[in-house]
């Protein structure tokens, strides 16, 4: 009973302040229609547009307030009021149902990981590590760079996601390439200690540092010129140039795109005009050849 | 007492001394490299004959009476400078030449820009090349001139001669890679896996800076470690620093390399050998090292680990001279160039060389009778130098 008689005072506090700020804005509205006679200066006597979108906001405030005066209708909007948390409420819950969905995906995902990498041999972890990852990469986190994006600015948005996927590419790729280039030093130091050990067995090692710099250069110069004829290396060698070209060609169309907004002239359309540029050339010199020869 | 295996005081000792002999040389070096040095190089004078586009030709006069009928023209290779002929007086090829009277001229490639790009081989070789050598047979009023190409140059000045043989009276290549398939230079190995296509749409021109990590990458102890510690243990010497600045001057200072040149070097060289077959194909026209008759001296290092000797020795063998000679010296790709010995050995025997075929040419100009042209015909056949020869200097 008490919060029937708490919304029925509700309903009339709102009905009331409905119809006082009506009340006004009516008269300030009619104030204004006495001293704006003039309206905007045409010849059909028409009322300024700000005047006119006024009477526009006033006329529904006015038709809001009529229904105010309706107990049926504030109840109704009561009755809205008191919906609206359970309403909020159900909203809340579809968020978190598909919140949980995604992450139940998302645990999916990494079991698939934790299957996939069981599969590589442990034995050469380093080596396993950047192919595992590189697999990894490719099959679970590559296709969010390429989700269709829609509305105007799709092909940018899509470049710019293809540049984010290349630049991770080149990273994993340029790791794997400075993990071999670092290689010859960690297998020196094992060499080099392995071999003072065996000189210091016999009593002969070296007094001055020099001689154990100089031992030292020469396995790494040895080192390096076996990793370097290696087909490992060559093939990292290449994959990591392809990397650094795809990633600076994803780069580059920004960059164009960036550029022909600023009305700069872009690197693909100075290559156009050089390429037109050296044809003239070289026909004008045969041309002239031709002509020195007659 | 037994002396123990490990003479740690000795090591000790020693390790003190260093320290101590280190402090002194860094406290000189400081005095060093804070004064003025003479770090210029190219200082020869010469003076610009040509120019097309960003390819200069230099002229080099003699300083002693002209002794060759015909000039010599250097054609450097599109990687680094040709500077590296001038390094310093008393470390430069240029003014061995000038001392034995050779007029010389040079090419000056420049540094391409963008635009650049779309040059090909056959802009460089039937293009720039064709026309200095024009501008020098006007200016002398010779048919021939002598060329001598180096490292790439080399190249161009083997496919020079191998399309233009009329206007080349003796050919010199330097450490000229023209047989690619071999897996002694690791750029060759390299080489075959690169993706020249790719590389070409990406960077457009091959930037010089790109390379110079290649070529350092192909032994970094040595060339990224030892080189530099071998540097502090002498900075305190001004005469080493200087050479020493000289030459970083001149390895780092890489003009980039025309992309269109850059894609068929690859392609057709390094990958398919299309060069020592008489395959390649330049500007239309089948580059046949048969065509190449001139008399040939070919140079090359035996540990020239860019340009391995089995990527040099095989021209004089495909090329139809007659009077071909391989020199193979005890020293790598660029020490045949800046060691001051090597320098003193090959400039001079090339000079000799270039003499004594340009007289040779005056002998043998055939007589206007029959019976004179079997006589000279045989006699000709009498004085042909019979086989070729290999010798190490």
């Amino acid at each position: 009973m008490s919060n029937q008689e708490s919304g029925q005072t509700a309903d009339t506090l709102l009905a009331a302040w409905i119809k006082s700020a009506a009340d006004f804005w009516g008269s300030t509205l009619q104030s204004w229609s006495k001293y704006d006679t003039t309206g905007d200066g045409s010849s059909t006597g028409e009322k300024s547009r700000t005047r006119e979108s006024f009477e526009t906001v006033f006329n529904s405030w006015q038709t809001l307030s009529s229904v105010a005066g309706d107990p049926g209708a504030m109840g109704a909007f009561s009755n809205l009021g008191r919906a609206m948390p359970e309403v909020l409420s159900q909203m809340v819950q579809a968020s978190w149902k598909s919140y949980f969905y995604l992450q139940q995906q998302w645990l999916e995902k990494g079991s698939r990981i934790g299957q996939s990498s069981h599969a590589f041999n442990f034995d050469n972890l380093d080596k396993e590590t950047f192919k595992a990852w590189t697999e990894i990469y490719e099959k679970e986190f590559q296709q969010f760079f390429h989700i269709p994006q829609l509305g105007l600015t799709r092909f940018y948005q899509e470049k710019f996601n293809a540049s984010l996927d290349k630049h991770n590419r080149f990273q994993s790729q340029f790791a794997e390439f400075m993990h071999l280039i670092f290689l010859p030093i960690e297998k020196t130091f094992k060499v080099l200690q392995q071999q003072l050990s065996d000189l210091a067995g016999e009593g002969k090692l070296p007094e001055n540092s020099n001689d154990y710099y100089k031992l030292f250069i020469k396995i790494l110069e040895g080192h390096y010129m076996s990793l370097f004829k290696s087909p490992e290396y060559v093939s990292t060698m290449a994959a990591t140039l392809g990397a650094l070209e795809d990633l600076m060609t994803a780069r580059n169309a920004i960059t164009q795109d960036l550029l022909k907004t600023m009305a700069v002239p872009t690197q693909d359309e100075l290559d156009e005009l050089y390429k037109e540029l050296y044809q003239l050339k070289k026909r004008i010199k045969i041309l002239e050849k031709e002509k020195s020869a007659h | 007492m037994e002396k123990p295996k490990i003479p740690v005081d000795l090591i000790l000792t020693k390790l003190a001394e260093d320290a101590e002999k280190a402090q002194a040389r860094v406290q000189k070096a400081s005095d060093v490299l804070l004064q003025e040095l003479d770090t210029e190089i190219a200082q020869t004078p010469y003076e610009i004959v040509y120019e097309e586009d960003h390819v200069k030709l230099k002229h080099y006069q003699p300083t002693k009476p002209v002794t060759l009928k015909r000039p010599l023209l250097v054609v450097y290779a599109l990687i680094n400078r040709e500077t590296m002929l001038d390094l310093q007086p008393g470390r430069s090829v240029v003014n061995i030449f000038q001392d034995h009277g050779v007029d010389l001229y040079m090419v000056d490639w420049g540094y391409p820009a963008r635009k650049d790009k779309y040059l090909t081989i056959d802009d460089h070789v039937n293009g720039y090349m064709d026309n200095i050598v024009e501008f020098i047979r006007t200016k002398h009023q010779v048919d021939k001139i002598n060329l001598m190409g180096i490292c790439m140059g080399g190249t161009f000045s083997v496919i020079y001669a191998a399309l233009h043989p009329e206007k080349i009276k003796n050919l010199v290549t330097t450490v000229t890679p023209t047989n690619f398939d071999t897996d002694q230079g690791l750029l060759h190995i390299w080489m075959k896996e690169l993706n020249a296509d790719r590389m070409v749409e990406t960077f457009g021109n091959m930037p010089g800076d790109f390379m110079n990590f290649g070529f350092l990458l192909l032994n970094p102890a040595r060339l990224m470690i030892d080189k530099y510690v071998g540097f502090m243990e002498n900075m305190d010497n001004k005469a080493f620093v200087e050479n020493f600045i000289r030459m970083e001057k001149w390895i780092f200072d890489s003009p980039d390399v025309p992309g269109e040149t850059f894609r068929q070097f690859v392609k057709d060289c390094y990958q398919k050998n299309l060069l020592i077959q008489s395959k390649m194909e330049v500007g239309g026209r089948r580059v046949d090292l048969k065509n190449i008759t001139m008399p040939m001296l070919n140079f090359y290092g035996k540990y020239d680990h860019l340009v391995p000797p089995e990527a040099c020795e095989m021209l004089t063998r495909k090329a139809g001279s007659r009077d071909a000679q391989d020199v193979c010296l005890d020293t790598g790709h660029i020490g045949i160039y800046v060691s001051s010995k090597c320098q003193r050995e090959f400039a001079p025997k090339i000079a000799a060389w270039l003499k004594k075929r340009d007289r040779d040419d005056k002998k043998r100009r055939p007589k206007k009778s029959a019976a004179g042209k079997v006589k000279s015909g045989k006699a000709a056949a009498k004085n042909k130098p019979t086989a070729r020869q290999r010798q190490s200097a």
